[in-house]
C-alpha cells in the first residue's frame, strides 16, 4: 500500500487528490496515520508508535487502522504497491 | 510519560458546492438522562434495549392539550386512543387525567373495562366488531361508532334480540382537503351515504343516535382540515335537528394530530412544522362555534388524540453492537433495537442521540439487530463515532411502537415507567422462552 503520487497532504489535515479532483479533511490521528503510511512504515511499526504515544489498546488500533486503510483506498488516496506481486 | 487521549482516525470528503441547506452544523444533541435518571443506570438495572415512559411528560403534554381546547370550547372530552399505547399503566394515567377510552376491538374493549373504565365512557370504533363484541358493548352502554351498513344491520338485529337500546354514533368520512381521502372507514358525507345511515338509525327503535364521528387521517399537518371536517359534521348535526327535532350529544373529531416526529422526506424537522394543540384547537373551536349550531345546543367535542399526546413521553434506550464500513465507504452501525421494536421507523426519521458528547460526526446508516435487510432504523443520519457498547437514546417513540412491536427473532424488552416521583418500575416484563412455552402446543410424536 502506498500513497498515490497525485495526492498532496498538508500539515493541517487537508488532503487533495489531483487525479480525481477530490479533497478531504483528516483528523489529527488520521493525518498522522496517512503520513506514516506515506513514509512507508509497515503496520507493526505504526502500531507500536501509536501504542507508545496514545492511550490505546492493540485490538482497537488494529480495527481502526484497517478501517482507515479501507477508507483511504476507497477514496483512491492509496493504491496497491505492486498489483502483480510476482517478485 | 502520560499518554495522549486517542481519537479514532477519520477522513471526510469535502463536497464543495453542496452546503447544508440548514447552514452550519448544529451542536450534536445529547440525551444522558430521562427525568433526572441516568440512561446508563436505567440500562444497568433493566437491560438493553429498554422502552422508557415518562409519566411527567404524559401529564404535561395532556395538560397542554386540555388547556388549548378548554380555553376555546365549552364542552371538551378526551378519549384515550388505546391502540396508540395500551399498556395498562399508560392508560391508567390518561384515565386519571379524565380521559375516556377509545377502542377499536373487542380485546381493547375488555382492556378498558379491566382498567376500570365505565362502559358508558368507552367509544367503540373500528371496522371489525363481532356480534359478541356488540353484545358486550350494548350491555355496557358504550358509544358504538358504526362503520358500515352491515354493522348497522347486525347492531339492529343484536339489540332487538337483547331487547336493549344501543347508543350509537356513525363514523363519517369526508373530503377535508387532505388527500388521499380516508374513505374506507364509515359512511361518506359527500355522496349522501352518511345521511342515509342517519335516517335508517333514526327509524330503528332499538338504536339511539347520540353522536357523529370522523377520523380524517393520521399525522395531519394542516389544522384547517379539521375546520372543514368540523363544519361538515356541524351541517349534519343541524340537518338531524331540523328533520327530527332532536339534538345529538356529541361530535367526535377523532385523532390524527401530528406529533413532533419528522416524516421521511420532510424538508424541515417535525418539531418546527407541525401545528401545536393551540393551532388545532383554534381551527376546530372556531368552526363549531361559528357554525349554525345555537350556542346553548353546542355538542360535546370528543377528541381521540393518541400520537400527539404520547409520542414525546416514550424513549427507547439501545446499545451499539458493531460498527461497519459499507462497500460504498459509508459508515454504518448495528444497534440492539431494530424495526421489530421501532415500527414507526418505517415512516419517521427517528431522532437517535448519543448519551455523551462524541466527536467525528459523519453520515451513517443505523441498522437494527435482525437478520433481515429491511432492518434499517435510520438510512442517513449524521452521527458521531461510537464504540461498541456505547449507549444511545431514540426519542419520541411513545406512540404505536410498543403496541405494534413484533415478537420476531428476539424477545421484546422491558418497558419501564418513570413515575411523577422519579421512581422507576417495570410496566411490562421482558419476554422469555417461558412466555412462548405458555401458549405453544407441541403435539407428541411416537
Amino acid at each position: 500500500m502506498k500513497i498515490t503520487e497525485e495526492v498532496r497532504i498538508s500539515d493541517n489535515g487537508f488532503v487533495f487528490n489531483s487525479r480525481t479532483g477530490d479533497s478531504f479533511n483528516v483528523n489529527p490521528t488520521g493525518l498522522e496515520l496517512t503520513k506514516l503510511i506515506a513514509q512507508g512504515h509497515d503496520f507493526d511499526t505504526i502500531k507500536n508508535m501509536f501504542l507508545e504515544k496514545y492511550d490505546l489498546d492493540d485490538l482497537t488500533f488494529e480495527k481502526d487502522f484497517y478501517e482507515f486503510c479501507a477508507l483511504i483506498k476507497h477514496h483512491q488516496i492509496t493504491s496497491q504497491e505492486d498489483p502483480l506481486d510476482f517478485k | 510519560m502520560e499518554k495522549i487521549k486517542y481519537e479514532k482516525p477519520s477522513i471526510s470528503k469535502i463536497n464543495a458546492g453542496m452546503p447544508s441547506k440548514f447552514g452550519l452544523p448544529v451542536k450534536q444533541k445529547v440525551i444522558s438522562e430521562i427525568d433526572g435518571i441516568k440512561v446508563s443506570s436505567l440500562i444497568e438495572e433493566y437491560g438493553s434495549p429498554l422502552f422508557v415512559i415518562s409519566e411527567k411528560t404524559i401529564r404535561e403534554v395532556f395538560a397542554d392539550a386540555k388547556r388549548a381546547f378548554e380555553n376555546r370550547y365549552p364542552k371538551v372530552q378526551f378519549a384515550w386512543s388505546y391502540k396508540t399505547n395500551y399498556l395498562d399503566a399508560v392508560c391508567s394515567i390518561y384515565h386519571d387525567e379524565g380521559s375516556w377510552a377509545e377502542v377499536v376491538s373487542g380485546f381493547e374493549f375488555e382492556k378498558a373495562l379491566s382498567n376500570g373504565v365505565n362502559g358508558s365512557q368507552i367509544l367503540f370504533n373500528g371496522p371489525d366488531k363481532s356480534k359478541d363484541d356488540l353484545i358486550m358493548a350494548i350491555k355496557n352502554n358504550a358509544c358504538i361508532h358504526i362503520d358500515h351498513f352491515d354493522e348497522l344491520y347486525l347492531l339492529i338485529e343484536t339489540s332487538r334480540e337483547l331487547q336493549m337500546k344501543a347508543r350509537v354514533a356513525i363514523r363519517v368520512n369526508l373530503d377535508a382537503g387532505v388527500y388521499p381521502i380516508w374513505d374506507r372507514f364509515g359512511f361518506n358525507y359527500e355522496n349522501g351515504d352518511a345521511w342515509n345511515a342517519i335516517n335508517r338509525i333514526m327509524l330503528a327503535e332499538s338504536l339511539e343516535l347520540i353522536g357523529l364521528h370522523t377520523h380524517i387521517g393520521t399525522y395531519i399537518m394542516v389544522q384547517t382540515a379539521y375546520a372543514i371536517a368540523a363544519s361538515k359534521l356541524a351541517n349534519l348535526y343541524m340537518a338531524i335537528h331540523r328533520k327530527f327535532d332532536y339534538w345529538l350529544k356529541y361530535i367526535d373529531l377523532g385523532g390524527g394530530f401530528a406529533s413532533k416526529n419528522t416524516l421521511k422526506g420532510a424538508y424541515m424537522p417535525g418539531n418546527e412544522t407541525c401545528p401545536s394543540f393551540d393551532d388545532y384547537a383554534e381551527a376546530i373551536s372556531n368552526a363549531l362555534i361559528s357554525s349554525e349550531i345555537p350556542h346553548e345546543n353546542l355538542p360535546v367535542l370528543f377528541l381521540e388524540t393518541g400520537r400527539a399526546l404520547i409520542d414525546d413521553a416514550g424513549y427507547l434506550l439501545t446499545t451499539v453492537i458493531a460498527n461497519k464500513r459499507l462497500n460504498s465507504g459509508r459508515r454504518s452501525m448495528v444497534i440492539d433495537a431494530g424495526v421489530n421494536l421501532l415500527f414507526t421507523s418505517f415512516w419517521y426519521n427517528l431522532g437517535v442521540y448519543p448519551t455523551r458528547e462524541l466527536g467525528n460526526a459523519e453520515e451513517s446508516t443505523i441498522y437494527g439487530p435482525l437478520c433481515m435487510n429491511i432492518d434499517v432504523v435510520r438510512d442517513a443520519i449524521v452521527f458521531p463515532q461510537v464504540k461498541t457498547g456505547e449507549q444511545l437514546v431514540v426519542e419520541r417513540v411513545g406512540a404505536y411502537n410498543i403496541t405494534q412491536s413484533m415478537q420476531f427473532i428476539t424477545y421484546r424488552p422491558n418497558v419501564v415507567l418513570i413515575n411523577n416521583d422519579g421512581k422507576t418500575q417495570i410496566i411490562r416484563k421482558k419476554e422469555s422462552l417461558e412466555t412462548f412455552k405458555q401458549s405453544e402446543l407441541n403435539p407428541k410424536r411416537k
